[in-house]
């Protein structure tokens, strides 16, 4: 049995107040809706992607209301 | 502790707390400038951020600067205790104990921010707007014990501090409507609007 590990950020819709800084931080996984909240990719990036895994520590880190979540999903393959 | 009688020490302490004074106004300016979604275009907001985040901690380091100084100086005779603690100076009580009230605002600001990932969003914001009392705090104390706080210059430092982070206030609390317009030119669409 193999394992695949792959990411994807998750917003808090109650604690996230559009302060777009996830969109800037990581472009490539959040692009922001017209009244400036975030709308994330929703497929989630292979563990191999190291540069969209740093985006997306960027972003998680970078939101002042801590509204992202870095989720590491572990999904068994037979 | 010959050093300890140098007017060098008494120096430092009146500008490091005017430098401290300036510091805090702009940490407070980009704070608002945070709040009211500034940037995007030109500095990415996350910029501005992280510009609050680190000058704030140079200003507390000046704060620092000005606590010690202030309490090795011999010229004024000032404990530690007086840092922390309101009304416990023999020197100027009320003055002295409006900057150790500042002091302690900012503490409080500063330990919710190093603890923002566990405490309540709602309570963090609370104590963060302290940081408004803070600085009027400090402002009173600038002007009621500050040496420099006579001259032309150090009147002219105060007021456009004061100024300033009125004008910020008054802004952020006047362009509040405008706060949900919120999309940055860094973001594809707006950039490929743009084209």
């Amino acid at each position: 049995m193999r394992r695949t590990v792959t990411f994807r950020i998750v917003v808090d819709p109650i604690r996230c107040d559009g302060f777009g800084h996830c969109a800037e931080l990581a472009p490539e996984l959040v692009s922001l809706d017209e009244w400036g909240y975030p709308i994330l990719q929703a497929e989630a990036f292979p563990q191999s992607d190291h540069e969209l895994h740093r985006s997306a520590q960027l972003a998680v880190r970078g939101c002042p209301r801590q509204a992202l979540t870095l989720q590491k999903i572990i999904a068994a393959q037979s | 502790m010959i050093a300890l009688t140098s007017p060098y020490i008494w120096y430092t302490s009146r500008i490091s707390g005017v430098i401290s004074l300036v510091m805090l106004t702009l940490v407070i300016v980009l704070g608002i400038l945070i709040s009211t979604r500034v940037g995007g275009r030109r500095v990415g907001r996350f910029e501005i951020t992280e510009m609050h985040r680190s000058i704030s901690l140079i200003a507390m380091i000046f704060v620092a600067i000005h606590v010690v100084t202030t309490v090795i100086d011999t010229y004024v005779n000032i404990h530690w205790i007086t840092a922390v603690v309101p009304m416990t100076s023999s020197y100027k009580r009320v003055p002295v104990a409006i900057g150790t009230v500042a002091i302690d605002l900012m503490l409080a600001v500063w330990l919710s921010s190093q603890l923002k990932e566990r405490i309540d969003p709602r309570a963090w914001r609370a104590i963060h707007f302290s940081s408004y009392a803070s600085f009027v705090a400090a402002a009173i104390h600038s002007y009621l014990v500050g040496t420099d706080e006579r001259s032309l210059w150090g009147l002219i430092v105060l007021g456009s501090c004061v100024a300033v982070v009125l004008l910020a206030t008054v802004w952020r609390i006047m362009g509040r409507p405008e706060r949900a317009v919120g999309r940055t030119a860094l973001s594809p669409l707006e950039q490929s609007r743009g084209r």
